[in-house]
């Protein structure tokens, strides 16, 4: 936790230091008088940059708190790999229109995320589809992405 | 308009049946995600946030978004009393004792003076706000921008400061808030920022896609980790109306609850997870048999169950006054009422009498309804447990992409729900408090605005901000939170070292 912390902390503060270069050089301060649209941003980047200084130091200072008995087992690859399921589907969603890429989606979701039977998946997959077609399209008219096979 | 006239008018609107449909309809959806741990009652109004466009009626959609979250502290103690597991974050504390409760057969006694206590405690911070909030609004009205920059400035600080976790991630989730917020045109200059040559970017990062994104998918992602399956409730419920004697041990914890949650909820980043902290330490200082509490005393449940509520209805006095959001929840409202094209502050109770009172009614019918909701049909709540996770996620997933992409009809929304959720999820993994993030991007143009007119009315005199009675008050409470907790931070540091020294 405290290497990931220490990452953080370190964009933090290059970040801060990059957001008042840019503040300054392309935004331009201004005046005290007549203040420029860098201001703001420039106090920003400022206080992100001490910010992660100090962040910095005080995990320099602090000990890794020892493991406090057993954790919970925690599974990172589904929410990347639901991530990246999410991203498709904003895709597909323009290539190949809503109601099959939803189609998709949601069987892809109940497969890979879930690992569920073919059975349950078809049943999840359909009724969800049916159902956001149906509040979304059919009730609050919303325009959709149309069908690949119907443009 | 006077109060009464006011109120009388509010509750025509609220009254009517599509008001009192929306109103039904917020209190039935706060209590199913109170009840469902994992969704909490920001992320459940992020997400029906672009309904708003299409119920089209302002008063309406407000009435509806006030219901889910005053709804979601009612459902929010089911679960933290049968299966030890808060709903959400307000209700933590009632596990304490609410579990130990049903854990000796009176289940059904703990459920019920939480609703009952939740039902007097909401309807008393309405009151409160009823007569609270037009005098505030009224006194707000001589605000010029240096007492706006103050006040949202310190508002932002006390956010990060009262939301308990690390001040120092607090303080840069509150930078970043503020630096999102800044992306696109410059109001006052039009220069454009941070858009990279993206002319998408030149209308800046929108709220619902910000909102939905780190509070809605962000919560999902992060749960997707959990391997811990939802229990299945055995707890016999039984009789759900408390005893005399419930009734007598609980009153002035209600009480006492009440009050709390009504002051604390006031104050910006107060709300409700702090009240029913602050009800429950109260309570058990009070008791005359602190050491009942841990082992089912029905104070612990009354008290800050009560404390919760009232928090929730009160911290719209900042918002319906003031213009500013104290919490996460309400920053979806305040984003919920810029959608509609209304700007809350003090000129909302003379230029939208309707919102204001129709509002505050319908808290009153709000509060009403889920006692109803809350005492008869427990056990249907509890049936929602079984819905698995692995079914809920991906109906979500669903409602969120298309929702967000209902908004501009554009796939470059989804993208930006997309990388804010991935955002939220890594503040998460972090952990980060994600509640300053959307403040700070609702109040960053305030912030941005009301510090430069400050500038150009005093021709650069930085004692603008000192030198009026109002901002200089807040300036000091500003600097005085800033010293209290540096001071204290030192004082704590200092205390650690020396302990194993000794």
């Amino acid at each position: 936790m405290k290497k990931y912390e220490r990452i953080t902390a370190i964009i933090a503060s290059l970040g801060g230091v990059w957001i008042m270069y840019y503040a300054w050089h392309t935004l331009k301060l201004g005046s005290i008088h007549i203040p420029d649209a860098g201001l703001l941003p420039f106090l920003c980047g400022v206080g992100l940059a001490v910010l992660g200084i100090i962040w910095i130091l005080i995990l320099q200072w602090t000990k890794e708190t020892e493991n406090e008995g057993p954790a919970e087992q925690r599974l990172w690859h589904r929410p990347l790999l639901s991530l990246v399921l999410m991203v498709l589907y904003g895709w597909a969603m323009e290539s190949v229109g809503y109601i099959t890429s939803t189609l998709i989606f949601v069987i892809a979701w109940q497969k890979i995320i879930e690992h569920e039977k073919w059975l349950k998946t078809m049943v999840i997959a359909l009724l969800g589809t049916v159902a956001m077609y149906a509040l979304f399209v059919y009730f609050l008219k919303v325009p959709i992405p149309p069908e690949f096979f119907a443009r | 308009m006077d109060i009464f006239t006011g109120l009388i008018n509010g509750f025509s609107i609220a009254l009517t049946g599509t008001n009192m449909l929306f109103c039904l309809l917020g209190a039935v959806i706060g209590t199913a995600v109170g009840v469902l741990p994992g969704l909490g009652p920001a992320a459940t109004i992020a997400l029906l946030l672009p309904m708003t466009y299409v119920i089209g009626s302002p008063v309406t959609a407000i009435i509806m978004m006030a219901g889910i979250y005053y709804g979601a502290m009612y459902g929010g103690s089911t679960t933290s009393i049968l299966l030890n597991l808060p709903g959400e974050a307000a209700s933590v504390v009632t596990c304490i004792d609410g579990y130990q409760m049903a854990k000796k057969g009176r289940a059904g006694a703990a459920l019920g003076i939480a609703a009952i206590g939740s039902f007097i405690a909401g309807t008393v911070a309405v009151v409160g706000l009823t007569f609270f909030a037009p005098p505030l609004a009224e006194f707000a009205l001589d605000f010029g921008p240096p007492e706006y920059f103050a006040l949202t400035t310190l508002g932002l600080l006390l956010a990060v400061t009262l939301s308990g976790g690390s001040i120092i991630k607090g303080l840069i989730i509150l930078f970043v808030g503020l630096l999102l917020a800044m992306v696109g045109l410059d109001p006052i200059s039009g220069k454009i920022r941070f858009t990279f040559g993206s002319i998408v970017l030149q209308g800046g990062f929108d709220f619902v896609t910000l909102a939905m994104g780190v509070f809605g998918l962000g919560e999902i992602l992060y749960n997707l980790e959990s391997t811990v399956k939802t229990e299945i409730v055995t707890t016999k419920i039984g009789k759900i109306f408390p005893t005399l004697k419930d009734w007598a041990d609980s009153k002035w914890a209600i009480f006492r609850g009440s009050v709390i949650g009504f002051f604390i909820g006031i104050i910006p980043g107060g709300g409700a997870v702090i009240s029913s902290l602050a009800s429950y330490a109260v309570e058990k200082k009070y008791s005359k048999h602190p050491e009942e509490f841990g082992q089912g005393a029905i104070q612990g449940v009354a008290g800050p169950e009560s404390a919760n509520n009232a928090a929730s209805s009160s911290s719209f006095i900042p918002l319906l006054t003031l213009g500013i959001p104290g919490n996460a929840a309400i920053a979806m409202i305040f984003a919920a009422l810029m959608i509609q094209g209304i700007t809350p502050g003090p000129f909302l109770v003379a230029e939208h009498p309707d919102i204001f009172w129709g509002v505050i009614a319908s808290m009153y019918i709000g509060n009403a309804m889920l006692l109803v909701l809350n005492l008869p049909m427990v056990g249907l709540w509890v049936q929602m447990l079984r819905v698995p996770y692995g079914i809920l996620a991906p109906i979500i997933v669903l409602f969120t992409t298309i929702g967000v992409y209902s908004v501009q009809n554009q796939v470059f929304d989804i993208y930006s729900m997309l990388f804010f959720a991935a955002l939220g999820y890594g503040m998460r993994k972090l952990d980060f408090d994600p509640a300053p993030l959307p403040l700070a991007f609702v109040l960053g143009p305030m912030v941005e605005r009301s510090l430069r007119q400050s500038l150009l009315i005093s021709g650069g005199d930085l004692t603008i901000f000192v030198s009026r009675p109002i901002s200089g008050t807040l300036i000091a409470v500003f600097v005085l939170l800033i010293v209290g907790q540096t001071a204290f931070y030192i004082k704590r540091k200092m205390g650690g070292k020396k302990t194993p020294a000794t």
